[in-house]
């Protein structure tokens, strides 16, 4: 088998007493599509923010195509670990609630950190710079067009919908060409009618073969678009497995009443 | 005496009213930012120092710090003033103004950073932004649209307060206002320095107006 282009283990997190995850472990293949599901405080978010160095889990180890970007043994003090720029870039993270940056057009917003990158690798080469930023503005407009937004190019996010926003965010994460994009329940915040215009745009990365994990509560969506999924609950994977071993032959109780709640209430609306 | 007549004895005293006023904003606006870095620092013993200082600056009047930057060098070492030459009094005006107006900025910089979501940090770091990118392009332009509002305050405050460098006989608008007064048994020279304090308040709000709308042309949450 190949390396996998993920693979995490034995993921610990405590805040204060509580344990918020209890040694979470999975690995990934190169074009995967990983669904994250479960109840509200299980931990996956916290998971997700883990693998983007956005908390310091107590335990484990992250490692990306055979190279270890995480191993909490690494970690004198919690508070003052930072990833290796290189190895922060091997994750995207699309938030919840998107985070553009407000005083920025929308292709800005794109641009900003591939145009800083840029300019430190040719601080002593001006043609190189600005070969280097016109391919970076160039592949921008190509995102942009991807996601359907070319004329909002030089729009305030503020100016945008929900929708448009969080695909916005989705681009702007691939601008740095990330080995695994993550979402965050990437449409939580929107209006069920802007909910599809995000997910045909995660769908289609799919189809481009982009590694992504997707934590999120739309099913409909986890069952169709995954390759694997994984219910997390009370801070471990209490069950894994294809969609269909999830969803349709769930094993454990937990899982199987997960379910029931969830597809109950989404039916309700 | 006419209005121009007295304007072309102000003069002298608008000339050093502007400089007070601009070298404070000069010097205070940095300043405050390194103090509210150091009032949010993670120890505990240099934010509590900054706090101390803040909470003095602004506890006290600006007229008794005036006069204890003033005398200090006496009163504490015996040094006579005739020592520190003809600018010292300018010197001492806009040292205490700068101490003093850096401590108000610094309080409004840290609310203003504080209120800054958490979000807009995580974004820039998962983007790879080191720590000084993030916060100087992305967090303290968002921080600067917030504040406008109240340091459009302290920046008119300014402008009134310069009128107390009289108290250390410091010749500004203002005095040279009251001796021209004096002299000339009149109130017109207060009106006419009451209506330049007036204008250059307005000149002020004005500007930090334009500052607002090239600020204000995206919102923020
Ligand atoms: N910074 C923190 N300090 C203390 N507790 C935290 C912190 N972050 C998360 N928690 C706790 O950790 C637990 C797991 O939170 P997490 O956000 O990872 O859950 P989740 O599965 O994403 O839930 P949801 O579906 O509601 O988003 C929760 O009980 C939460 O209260
Ligand atoms: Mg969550």
């Amino acid at each position: 088998m190949n390396t996998p282009i993920l693979e995490v283990k034995g993921i610990k997190k405590t805040y204060g007493k509580k344990e918020v995850l209890g040694g979470v472990g999975f690995s990934m293949q190169r074009g995967e599509v990983l669904s994250i599901i479960g109840s509200s405080g299980g931990g996956k978010t916290t998971l997700l923010r883990s693998l983007n160095f956005l908390e310091v889990p107590d335990e484990g180890t992250i490692c990306v195509e055979g190279e270890t970007v995480f191993d909490a043994a690494w970690v004198k003090k919690q508070s003052k670990f930072r990833a290796k720029p290189e190895h922060q870039l091997k994750f995207g993270l699309v938030f919840q609630s998107f985070n553009l940056f407000p005083q920025f057009s929308v292709k800005k917003n794109l641009t900003l950190a591939a145009d800083l990158q840029a300019k430190k690798a040719y601080a002593k080469d001006k043609a190189g710079l600005s070969a280097a930023l016109a391919e970076i503005s160039q592949k921008a407009d190509d995102l942009l067009n991807r996601i359907n937004l070319s004329d909002k190019a030089e729009e305030y996010p503020s100016n945008l919908s929900g929708g448009q926003q969080q695909r916005v965010a989705i681009a702007r994460a691939l601008m740095l060409n990330p080995t695994i994009l993550c979402f965050d329940e990437p449409t939580s915040a929107l209006d069920p009618e802007l909910t599809d215009e995000v997910l045909r745009v995660i769908r289609d990365l799919r189809d481009a073969g982009m590694t992504m994990i997707i934590v999120t509560h739309e099913m409909e969506f986890a069952k169709s678009v995954s390759d694997k999924v994984i219910f997390i609950a009370r801070g471990v994977i209490a069950e894994e497995g294809t969609p269909e071993e999830v969803f349709d032959h769930p094993k454990c109780e937990a899982l199987r009443r997960f379910l029931k709640r969830d597809f109950a209430s989404s039916n309700e609306e | 005496m006419s209005v121009f007549q007295i304007l072309n004895l102000l003069w002298e005293g608008i000339g050093v009213s502007l400089k007070i006023f601009f070298l404070t904003l000069l010097f205070s606006l940095p300043l405050g930012l390194l103090i509210a870095f150091g009032r949010m620092a993670k120890n505990k013993i240099v934010s509590a120092i900054f706090g101390i200082y803040i909470s003095i600056m602004r506890g006290t009047p600006l007229m008794l710090q005036l006069f204890v930057i003033y005398y200090l060098p006496y009163f504490a070492f015996k040094i006579p003033l005739s020592t520190f030459g003809a600018n010292y009094r300018l010197t001492a005006v806009i040292l205490a103004f700068v101490l003093n107006y850096a401590a108000y900025f610094a309080e409004i910089y840290r609310s203003g950073i504080a209120s800054m979501p958490v979000g807009q940090y995580e974004a820039a770091k998962v983007l790879g932004m080191s720590r000084g990118q993030t916060f100087f392009i992305v967090i303290l332009p968002q921080v600067v649209r917030r504040i406008l509002p109240p340091v459009t305050n302290e920046v008119i405050t300014l402008v009134k307060d310069t009128s107390l460098a009289f108290a250390i006989g410091q010749i500004e608008m203002f005095t040279k206002a009251k001796q021209i007064a004096a002299a000339e048994v009149s109130m017109l020279p207060y009106v006419v320095a009451g209506v330049l304090y007036y204008i250059f308040n307005f000149a002020v709000a004005y500007g930090m107006g334009l500052l607002e709308k090239k600020f204000g042309k995206y919102a923020i949450k």
